[in-house]
């Protein structure tokens, strides 16, 4: 399962509930089962689109765990936030933000609220398209980004500063751009191609609300009473 | 019909004591086109700002005189990569981002978004993802994109500066079609060769304010080429220490030749 075709609040449903579940239920089982799904999920994008970015986000986390906490602590906390990455990167490598946008709009929420959900998860497609022209334009300039440490290190600073200082150059630009294409609020946009609900997944993101409710409830609830 | 009359604009940006735009008085009816002129920092894309109600309204600072717009209007900014929506895997969504804004019904979205792309010769583009296109394609995208809100008002600012020769030709001549249209279109450029077969009227701006205003012969002129905006033809005529008058265009200078 891919994720890609699913209706963009079911992705988003799935990416919420399963950190949450990792959250509420006991460690470290619960985490193990979510990070194993979350991690399942991130693969099924593809190893170098979901796979390896969720694994190379976590495990400075799990390093971090290791120096602060003992062993069984680090797996509980690590394990949850593992789930946390994997299905972030999941959600990002799956959902369309013009999908989502779509699916927003015809549900009735403001097209202003819902461009600015999209834009957060499509700034990393568009971040990384920007990186790779800054990337070529090093080059050209003899910097190479292969090499040892030293040389990575060097190549990651003089990409990060522009890549920085573009983005918080363009922010005027764009909101300019974004006010005369349209992007105002009160509009009433026109979803292009509003993705289909089918009942069945409307049923499965209850369910998984249902589930994080039920967790909760087990796990802070019931212990009171026995 | 006036499509947008300035009456002694004047404009400040945030936090700035001079003003950018001083008493400007402008009008541009509907079919015409006005090109604004000038050195950097003249004030043509301040202008071009005010009349598109961007400032002060999104950018902030303080307007004095009046503005009247009658028609909606768009604009295309200098940089169009800047432009784009962020939230389109093709063009012709990103196309459709500005008329879907508008509430328009689906069908009218199809039919303008279908013609703007013919229009800017990109139906074969259609389908590309927008972050893989050049520079040039991309301002052809974004010119599209504002031409599929069918605004009344047109405003360019530097329309040209991302395309080859032959797409500013092919731009040129939309525009003419524009205004053909009965569209208003206001113009900032620094491609003088090309406005005497473009623009209705020329307006020089100087330090914010409205130095000369004419036809397109404006650009020939002593004082005009003296400021470094003549065309390359009157240009050369007078670094050539020819007399004046100087010619417009090549063919007048053929014809002065002769």
């Amino acid at each position: 399962m891919t994720g890609a075709r699913l209706h963009p609040f079911t992705l988003l449903a799935i990416a919420g509930a399963l950190p949450a579940l990792a959250w509420i239920l006991p460690a470290p089982s619960g985490g193990t089962v979510t990070a194993a799904i979350g991690l399942t999920l991130a693969a099924s994008r593809g190893l170098r689109r979901g796979l390896w970015p969720a694994v190379l986000t976590a495990a400075p986390f799990w390093l971090f765990l290791l120096l602060l906490h003992d062993v069984p602590t680090t797996i509980a906390i690590g394990l949850r936030i593992t789930t946390m990455v994997a299905s972030f990167v999941w959600l990002v490598a799956a959902l369309e933000p013009a999908r989502l946008v779509d699916a927003m709009v015809a549900a009735g929420w403001s097209a202003s609220v819902a461009y600015l959900l999209a834009a957060t998860l499509s700034a990393v497609r568009v971040l990384k398209a920007r990186a790779r022209r800054i990337v070529e334009a090093q080059r050209c300039r003899g910097l190479s980004p292969r090499g040892g440490i030293a040389a990575r290190l060097r190549a990651l600073r003089a990409l990060a500063l522009p890549l920085v200082l573009s983005a918080l150059h363009e922010v005027d630009e764009r909101a300019l751009a974004l006010e005369t294409r349209g992007l105002v609020p009160g509009i009433r946009r026109t979803p292009l191609a509003p993705p289909p609900d089918p009942a069945v997944e409307q049923a499965a993101r209850w369910a998984l609300l249902l589930a994080c409710l039920l967790a909760l409830v087990r796990r802070f609830v019931v212990p009171r009473f026995t | 019909m006036k499509s947008l009359t300035l009456d002694h604009t004047s404009f400040w940006y945030p936090a700035t004591a001079s003003p950018a735009l001083r008493d400007v008085s402008l009008d541009v009816a509907q079919g015409e086109i006005v090109a604004l002129v000038g050195a950097l920092g003249a004030g043509a894309s301040t202008l071009l700002l005010v009349a598109a109600d961007l400032a002060p309204r999104v950018i902030g600072g303080r307007l004095a005189g009046a503005v009247a717009r009658r028609d909606r209007s768009g604009i295309v900014l200098p940089t169009p990569w800047t432009q784009t929506s962020g939230m389109a895997f093709t063009v012709w969504d990103e196309v459709a981002f500005g008329p879907a804004n508008l509430g328009w019904p689906t069908h009218e979205i199809a039919r303008q978004v279908d013609r703007a792309l013919e229009r800017l010769e990109l139906v074969p583009l259609a389908s590309r993802d927008p972050v893989t296109l050049s520079g040039g394609e991309l301002q052809r995208v974004i010119i599209a994109a504002i031409l599929a809100m069918d605004p009344g008002l047109v405003l360019f600012d530097e329309p040209a500066a991302e395309l080859d020769g032959e797409g500013a030709r092919t731009l040129w001549r939309l525009i003419r079609l524009l205004a053909k249209d009965g569209k208003a279109v206001l113009l900032a450029t620094s491609a003088l060769d090309a406005l005497p077969d473009v623009a209705d009227r020329v307006v020089w701006l100087e330090n914010g304010a409205v130095r000369a205003v004419g036809t397109p012969d404006l650009l020939a002129d002593v004082v005009v080429c003296d400021a470094g905006l003549g065309t390359s033809v009157a240009t050369v005529w007078r670094a050539g220490g020819l007399p004046e008058p100087y010619p417009l265009t090549v063919a007048d200078a053929v014809q002065r030749w002769r």
